[in-house]
């Protein structure tokens, strides 16, 4: 029997010949990432030198640091929280992205999406470096382990795998992918599992869309998501690759718990209601239902071709009256392009609020949403009070459902408008 | 050492799939960070006298996936605040698993306790048989036994307490 692509990497970071999965292995990550945030970072490197002694890291290129959330600061205290960042990182020469956009965005960008690497941090959408072949899994709490000692204890996990098949129709896109993903797998279909995606049509999904698949990889259970490195992708992430490493794939005979041939062919715009991750629907059955505000961003969208139809859609039209657009490309490498190929005045001159990269809008943090106010959203989630008050709701959809509704006032599809 | 086995009734069953935990003291109140104001809030919309009959060493029950959507970690701190000693459930969800864990909170994952346990029922988690009985009907069903590395980190009490007690296993990150 052969080796999956995560017991490979796993094995290579564990220094043992192989890994199966159930094998229990102490592993070293060869990055360790997370975003600054209270009750996260602060915690982290306050234990390290109280509970652990160590005044500094010892292999500080292992580690990246990014500051995305709170960005900008509206408090003293969200200041407080990053200056104690910042110095943190100086201290330790710890690599650091402030302002850069979000950092599972940036991680790419910046060459910690190594093909065959092992990556952690706290927050499970890292998952999206799978997109070029990295193994990278959020730990919540226990990423403390990887602060304090170089190898993280970890179950090797078995492996679900997916493969894709037939053509997206316009107006349909990768978001919609993992949402129906959700629908025909289910919700815990990959609980504790790699999620591998691959099959005939990965090799014409884009890098991007790909991000967006492999990014919401919790919401079937798993802890993470992955693909074989192939074409773009494999060029992109060797071009910016922070350390040298052999990619590695899946052998033909690797050992899967589940198969799932899913034909692409047909799928229709969704939407996902509230107030759970779980709930897939077609969008034409919500066609008509007002809405009041859009958010187009987040880890899980406002990259290029997000922005690339949202501007082809609104372009000579108006965003209602009373409707609040908000656009946040997710990274100012991404902001810069969507800039010098025309897209943000296409979006500003219809009425959007285009704004520089910050995760806040996605967890309600600004553009705080009251009582009774329903978003579309391509936000990562949709639970309750996620974007402001409990009594507020998100439908998720692709980028092109929010630009649809934000002229219509309500959901709407985006085909008509393409 | 060995990890204690739980002993205890059946407080609450959760038998929704994909059960958001942050619903037990309800979205609008999982930024209070006062355990005394978050256990007066907790379970008020399921049984508004809960903490009236919770007993120190109760138990809950959850169905498939138990934890799914973006879980906090207040939620379960009322819980135990309240005297509850641990989790059994059909299944978990990842993310909430790792989390709960971490706080060395017990989460037993027991296919079929949906329909091998009633509310108020004496239920015993014995980890080293790997089982959930059932004292009060004398039934019982196996549980999946805990990682290495989430049993001792049970036994330590919890994430620091357990990375205190191991490290340096391989080296630590110290500059040396």
């Amino acid at each position: 029997m052969g080796y999956t692509i995560a017991e490979k990497i796993l094995a290579r970071a564990a220094g043992v010949p192989h890994a199966k999965a159930g094998d229990e292995l102490m592993a070293k990550p060869d990055f360790v990432l997370a975003y600054d945030f209270p009750g996260y970072t602060d915690v982290y490197f306050k234990s390290m030198k109280e509970d652990f002694g160590i005044e500094k890291v010892a292999e500080p290129e292992r580690f990246g640091i990014f500051i995305d959330h709170m960005v900008p600061a509206v408090t003293p205290k969200e200041e407080e929280l990053h200056i104690g960042t910042r110095k943190w990182c100086e201290e330790n020469n710890v690599p650091l992205f402030e302002r850069r956009g979000i950092g599972h965005q940036v991680a790419a960008e910046v060459g910690y999406a190594v093909p065959g690497a092992f990556v952690v941090h706290f927050d499970g959408h890292i998952s999206q470096l799978g997109t070029f072949g990295t193994l990278a899994i959020g730990m919540r709490r226990n990423v403390l382990e990887a602060f304090v000692r170089d190898h993280v204890s970890i179950r090797v996990p078995q492996t679900v795998r997916v493969n894709l098949s037939g053509e997206l129709s316009p107006g349909v896109m990768a978001r919609d992918v993992f949402h129906h993903l959700v629908r025909v797998m289910g919700p815990s279909s990959c609980r504790f599992q790699v999620l591998e995606v691959g099959g005939p049509a990965v090799a014409k999904l884009s890098t991007e869309g790909l991000q967006v698949i492999t990014g919401l990889a919790m919401f079937t259970g798993a802890i993470t998501a992955i693909v074989n490195p192939e074409g773009e992708r494999l060029k992109y992430a060797l071009e910016r690759a922070r350390k040298k490493l052999e990619p590695v794939y899946s052998d033909p005979d690797a050992e899967y718990s589940a198969v799932y041939d899913i034909d692409l062919t047909g799928l229709e715009p969704v939407v996902v209601v509230p107030p759970t991750p779980a709930n897939t629907r077609n969008l034409s059955e919500y066609i008509g239902l007002e809405v009041h505000a859009g958010y187009l961003g987040s880890c899980a969208s406002g990259r290029l071709e997000d922005l690339r139809i949202a501007a082809q859609i609104l372009k000579g039209r108006q965003v209602k009256q009373g409707f609040m657009l908000n656009v946040i490309p997710t990274s100012q490498e991404i902001m810069a392009a969507a800039g010098r190929e025309g897209l943000l005045s296409i979006l500003a001159e219809a009425g959007a609020f285009v704004s520089s990269p910050s995760c806040d809008y996605c967890f309600g943090r600004i553009a705080t949403m009251t009582d009774n106010q329903r978003a579309v959203s391509t936000g990562t989630l949709n639970v309750k009070g996620r974007m402001g008050s409990p009594d507020s709701e998100i439908y998720l959809c692709n980028a092109a459902a929010v630009a649809a509704a934000a002229i219509e006032g309500k959901i709407a599809d985006p085909r008509k408008y393409l | 050492m060995e990890l204690k086995n739980l002993r205890g009734r059946v407080a609450y069953i959760f038998d929704e799939e994909d059960f958001d935990v942050d619903q037990i003291v309800g979205v609008k109140n999982i930024k209070i960070t006062d355990i005394n104001e978050l256990a007066a809030v907790a379970m008020k919309s399921y049984d508004p006298d809960f903490a009236d009959k919770v007993q120190p060493g109760d138990l809950l029950v959850g169905g498939r996936n138990f934890g799914y959507g973006h879980p906090h970690y207040p939620p379960m701190r009322a819980m135990r605040h309240l005297g509850i000693a641990g989790v059994v459930a059909e299944s978990f969800s990842p993310g909430y698993w790792r989390g709960e864990i971490s706080m060395g909170f017990p989460q037993a994952s027991c296919p079929g306790i949906l329909g091998l346990v009633e509310r108020w029922d004496e239920i015993e988690v014995d980890w080293k048989a790997g089982v959930v009985r059932n004292l009060t009907k004398g039934t019982e069903l196996p549980i999946e036994p805990l990682s290495k590395a989430d049993e001792q980190m049970l036994i330590a009490g919890g994430l620091v307490p357990y990375l205190k007690q191991t490290t340096p296993s391989r080296g630590a990150n110290r500059e040396h």
